[in-house]
């Protein structure tokens, strides 16, 4: 396991060699030229499997970004699909840049969404505004407090936070799901979901008929506060020394353990905050299984960028494209909407290699 | 003819010589001492002839002819075995497993136990070891640990037995055991160097000794023929001391007080045995010693970061259970002992690894944001007094000198000119400029009125600077006099527990 | 509770412990030259897929279960090239396995089957349950532990296989003396990658076997669902028989026992199925708690 985290704290190490664009003292784009090529080499992959199950690759792509970009609404809807990874891969990289593991995101995001949708259902006489920053606190601490619990089982007991955190995941997806079919069970409705949420605690729709929504603008605010936090923030400089050489920061009299708590609680805030924003903004309603897997998406994203915000937030509003358009390509090309996540598959795994050498890089030098 | 003949082996590192044509020539039968101290390039020497290294000049001779050796698998084809300072053993294997493990008997798909049980009695009845065969080798004592790593050597049939500081980690008795088996091993026409810096052990055990300081041979004699003052003589050297700074004009009120502090190592074995003492305002006290015998745990005790028994006092202050921020509040300052491990982060600038002991208090932040104006005053600030050669507070620390790299360190622990101040190793591979500038620092520290606990290495630098030098042998403080008052050679027999042992 | 219930319990207990069991040796293999297998999950889909898609098209179970052997350990090879040569990040490639196991199995179900997320091909038969000769007439005793799947029985004859080669044969020896100390096992000359990659293919082949147990020991029926975290649960049995065959073993029943409660009580009582669904997730994550609790008093005992 200790491995594991300090060859993720040292990963983003070439960071600052490649191109060294800054902004107010922020870099903007991260080694793009290895991000692109990562890109294209995903969707190399892509095209040799659609050409082995005997599909067009070029009609195929060409429908995910006809549909993704090929209009107003098919932005708005990029835009959409980005918006819950915008939040999930701030998550981790937050986790990533402190040198943790954390991938209990996705548990944080299914009980955020049960918590906003419970104060949105159940507090309905309330102004709106007071309604809506209601169901985002609530979704706020109900995701963060999950995610410390694995966190507190590693720094005080030592419990793989791997292994604890992907199984709770399931206990959280389960236990929503007994919640919408037990104690807030809607008779009458065919699947497992709640009632709808009183309309002032919804989100307001920017570009319809697309769902896009005020989330994507509160994504997009927490995203720049999550930059803001890690360049310019006594929070942010403690997690990036953690991050680089925790025994640096112990001996320097940091806190390592606060440190690895605070970021375990912020994933599950954001993670929650996601959830929230699918149910305040989208579907109105907490609807069992209702992510797929958008944590590690996430995940994915952090991997890609290597750990700088502002390149996730870029690399995030990709996926949005690739999701949205991947469910239209399946109408139009009759490729099914699964090849994304075999791209995605193959971006971690690149991301998995290069990690490697730069370990490997790093033994050569000492 | 010699057994084993190494001629002219020269090794360099980026920034030291380790090895300086070195030459050594052990006879056949023979338990031949590589004496000096840690830094003195035994090891080094050593890791060479065991393949680990490869010379950049110099030639081996084994019984006579030429041989490369490119790898330890190679060393043990020649017959060169080396049982390190760590142990190469699986804990959860057995003894007979450990001895034979990569060199296995088999019968078919399974291990041929019987045969390779009936190797293993051969050799443990010809050299004389009582051992179990069946235990986990986890459950047994260091001592029995260390000859299952000899056992292993002889089942491989090496003739040359390198032992790196084998007694380092043995007790008294267990050291009477491993004198015993290495007399058995001589007469049964075994060859051995015995690396170590403890003159007592040569003179009881060995035939020769070859003398290293600084990577060169100073001294090359039969023990039977000198005494241990002479091989203290030869491993410490001259007393040159490079310049005497001032002693201390006046000495204030105790600032840091260690009383009765025990410590572990992560093992649980002790490393501090009841420790006491107290350093004053204005003064500096060196503490000299062999590397490993409880330095690192003091730093890591008085820094807060290890568990220990007993107390510690700063300023005036119990801090034995304050958090390492609360210490340095308090007034605090360290240079730890390795440099690119605890006290820089490598990856990032200078300016980050400046206020990583202040970014929380104003004016380098408030209100949990970082002032980013004052924080860059402040790294030019220090880049300036310090003399740091770099273009900006932005430079990354790792593309910077190590004594550059060190002034960083200085620059973030004294400028806020500490009560009490640690400093490990402070000039460990560091120029000349750098090292003076380092000596310089403390003292004009000391002058103002820091307490000042410098551990180091370099008997030179504590006769330098310290006001009062006490000597750490196995945790504990075994001696304590003023610089003026003692010499190289006094320090010396106690660093290697002569006097402390009889 | 009659005896019948506990009896039918204990049965499907030792059913549904298989796939954690089978897995969990590859996990333990792996734990035991040190490389932390996260790609159990993803394997084990895969395995579960070829054996279907296979078993159908040959119109023969074996067939299905060899192919399933044969692409799960090119795939493993894979992994292991991506891991043990280029030194890629164990704990993402593995991620990325089982995002891959994921996304190519739907694909290629919706690509070359257009069926979505679950498949059922007709003429797919399972493979053979055993009836114990003279054990299944002993009462009680018998209907637990006789009519498995043929896989079942193979289960625990590769446990005790896995104990021999760990303690055993020079092989096991040199695995263990690997992820125990790694420089001792260099000095002492071993080939280390290849004994790694060797562990890495039978955890592949093992994980095969298990997605197969899923997919084709009882029923026919690939779904993308169908291994729901079992990978990480085989490996959290791995964790809590701290790498003996014979607790892990163990640790799969207790974890394999909650799951048939869970089964009973979704049939028998009015609760929502979800709840007693969370249990073995639950306990393994209570347990491993447990675990590392008692290893924490024990440090600060001795500190």
């Amino acid at each position: 396991m200790k491995a594991k985290t300090s060859s993720l704290s040292n990963a983003d190490k070439s960071r600052k060699t490649f191109f060294l664009n800054e902004w107010f003292g922020i870099q903007i784009i991260p080694s793009t030229l290895r991000v692109i090529l990562t890109l294209a080499i995903a969707f190399l992959m892509g095209a040799i499997v659609m050409w082995v199950s005997g599909k067009d690759a070029l009609q195929a792509y060409n429908a995910l970004f006809q549909s993704s970009l090929g209009s107003r609404t098919a932005i708005a809807n990029s835009l959409l699909a980005a918006t819950p990874i915008l939040f999930t891969s701030m998550a981790a990289v937050i986790a990533f840049r402190a040198g943790v593991f954390n991938v209990g995101v996705e548990g944080s995001l299914y009980l955020g969404a049960f918590a906003a949708a419970w104060v949105g259902f159940t507090f309905t006489n309330l102004q709106s505004w007071v309604l809506i920053t209601l169901c985002l606190c609530a979704s706020a601490i109900v995701g963060g407090v999950w995610c410390l619990i694995p966190g507190l089982l590693k720094l005080r007991l030592g419990v793989d936070e791997l292994v604890t955190t992907i199984l709770l995941n399931y206990v959280a997806i389960l236990f929503t799901e007994y919640l919408v079919n037990g104690p807030f069970l809607v008779p009458g409705l065919a699947n497992a979901m709640s009632e709808q949420i009183a309309p002032g605690a919804r989100l307001v729709r920017l570009m319809p008929p697309s769902q896009l929504n005020l989330s994507f603008i509160i994504a997009i605010v927490v995203a720049i506060i999550v930059i803001y936090i890690m360049h310019k923030t006594t929070l942010g400089y403690e997690i990036r020394m953690v991050g680089d050489n925790p025994d640096f920061a112990r001996w320097s009299g940091i806190n390592v353990s606060s440190v690895i708590e605070k970021v375990m609680f912020i994933g599950g805030i954001l993670g929650g905050l996601a959830g929230a924003g699918q149910v305040m903004g989208v579907h109105y309603r907490f609807i069992a299984g209702f992510s797929p897997g958008l944590a590690f998406t996430g995940v994915t994203v952090a991997l890609l960028v290597r750990n700088s915000p502002l390149g996730a937030l870029l690399v995030a509003l990709l996926f949005g494209i690739l999701r949205s358009g991947g469910a239209t390509m399946e109408l139009m090309s009759d490729v099914p909407r699964d090849l994304i996540r075999v791209l995605e598959a193959t971006l971690i795994f690149f991301a998995a290699i290069e990690f490697g050498s730069l370990i490997r890089r790093r033994r050569r030098v000492n | 003819m010699a057994f084993l003949e190494m001629r002219g082996i020269t090794k360099s590192f980026p920034g030291v010589v380790a090895n300086d044509r070195v030459d050594l020539c052990v006879e056949q039968g023979q338990i031949h001492a590589l004496l000096g101290e840690n830094g003195a390039g035994k090891t080094t020497l050593m890791r060479i002839l065991y393949g680990m290294y490869r010379p950049d000049e110099g030639k081996i001779f084994l019984k006579g002819r030429e041989v490369q050796i490119s790898n330890p698998q190679a060393a043990i084809r020649f017959g060169i075995g080396m049982v390190h300072q760590e142990f190469q053993l699986v804990p959860s294997l057995s003894v007979a497993e450990n001895i034979v493990l990569g060199h296995e008997l088999r019968r078919g798909f399974f291990i041929n136990s019987r045969e390779q049980r009936r190797k293993i009695r051969e050799i443990l009845e010809r050299f004389g070891f009582e051992l179990p065969l069946d235990v986990p080798v986890s459950q047994l004592s260091v001592g029995a640990q260390q000859q299952v790593e000899i056992i292993k050597l002889l089942y491989r049939k090496a003739d040359l037995l390198i032992l790196d500081e084998p007694t380092s980690v043995l007790t008294p008795q267990e050291t009477e055991g491993l004198f015993k088996v290495l007399q058995n091993l001589r007469e049964e026409g075994k060859t051995i160097i015995y690396i170590t810096h403890k003159l007592r052990e040569v003179k009881r055990l060995c035939d020769r000794a070859t003398v290293l300081r600084q990577g060169r041979v100073v001294g090359n004699v039969i023990v039977a023929e000198t005494n241990e003052r002479e091989l203290a003589n030869l491993m410490v050297g001259e007393q040159i001391i490079d310049e005497i700074f001032p002693r201390s004009k006046q000495r204030g009120e105790v600032l840091l007080d260690l009383s009765h502090v025990s410590a572990w190592d992560d093992r649980g074995v002790p490393v501090l045995k009841d420790i006491s003492f107290s350093i004053h305002a204005g003064e500096i006290l060196g503490i000299a010693g062999i590397q490993g015998s409880g330095q690192s745990e003091i730093i890591e005790a008085v820094t807060g970061l290890r568990r220990i028994a007993g107390q510690i006092y700063l300023n005036g202050n119990d801090i034995t259970h304050a958090s390492p921020r609360r210490r340095r509040e308090l007034g605090l300052a360290i240079i730890p002992e390795k440099r690119k491990e605890q006290g820089l982060n490598l990856q990032t600038d200078i300016k980050d690894n400046l206020i990583s002991i202040r970014y929380f208090k104003f004016p380098f932040s408030r209100w949990a944001i970082l002032r980013s104006q004052s924080i860059s005053d402040f790294a030019q600030k220090i880049i300036k007094t310090y003399g740091i050669v770099a273009k900006s507070p932005r430079v990354l620390v790792r593309n910077l000198s190590g004594g550059n790299q060190q002034k960083v360190i200085l620059g973030r622990e004294m400028s806020d000119s500490p009560a009490v101040l640690v400093a490990a190793y402070p000039t460990r591979g560091l120029d000349v400029a750098a090292t003076q500038f380092v000596r310089e620092t403390m003292v004009k520290a000391r002058d103002q009125g820091s307490a000042i606990l410098l551990i180091s290495a370099d008997l030179d630098e504590l006769f330098s600077v310290s006001d009062r030098i006490v000597v750490l042998f196995e945790g504990c403080l075994v001696f304590e006099a003023r610089p003026e008052q003692t010499s190289f050679e006094e320090i010396g027999l106690y660093m290697t527990g002569h006097d402390h042992e009889g | 509770m009659s005896i019948e219930v506990v009896s039918n319990v204990l049965f499907s207990t030792l059913r549904v412990m298989t796939p954690l069991l089978l897995a969990a040796l590859a996990g333990l293999i792996s734990q035991r030259v040190n490389l932390l297998n996260i790609a159990l999950e993803g394997l084990m889909l895969f395995g579960a897929f070829f054996a279907v898609i296979f078993g159908a098209h040959f119109e023969n179970p074996w067939m299905g279960l060899l192919s399933s052997v044969l692409l799960n350990s090119a795939i493993t090879l894979v992994f292991a090239f991506a891991v043990i040569e280029l030194r890629a990040n164990l704990i993402v490639a593995g991620l990325a396995i089982n995002t891959l196991a994921l996304g190519l199995t739907s694909f290629l179900l919706a690509a070359l089957f257009d069926m979505r997320g679950a498949y059922s091909p007709s003429g797919l038969q399972s493979l053979p349950h055993i009836t114990l000769p003279l054990v299944s007439a002993i009462p009680v005793i018998g209907p637990v532990f006789s009519g498995h799947g043929i896989l079942v029985y193979l289960s625990w004859v590769l446990v005790v296989l896995t104990s021999i080669l760990l303690y055993q044969t020079p092989f096991g020896i040199h695995l263990r003396a690997i992820g125990e100390k790694i420089e001792a096992a260099e000095t002492a000359g071993i080939a280390i990658k290849r004994t790694q990659y060797i562990a890495l293919l039978i955890g592949g082949i093992l994980c095969a076997l298990a997605g197969s147990q899923l997919a084709i020991g009882d029923l026919t029926l690939f779904n993308d669902s169908m291994i729901n975290g079992r990978g990480f649960i085989a490996l959290a049995a791995v964790f809590f028989g701290a790498g003996q065959p014979g607790l892990t073993t163990f640790g799969c029943f207790l974890f394999g026992l909650f799951e048939a409660i869970q089964y009973r009580l979704q049939m028998a009582a009015s609760i929502p199925p979800q709840l007693p669904q969370m249990l073995p997730y639950l306990i393994v994550v209570i347990s491993l708690t447990a675990i590392s609790f008692q290893k924490y008093l024990k440090d600060r005992r001795t500190v």
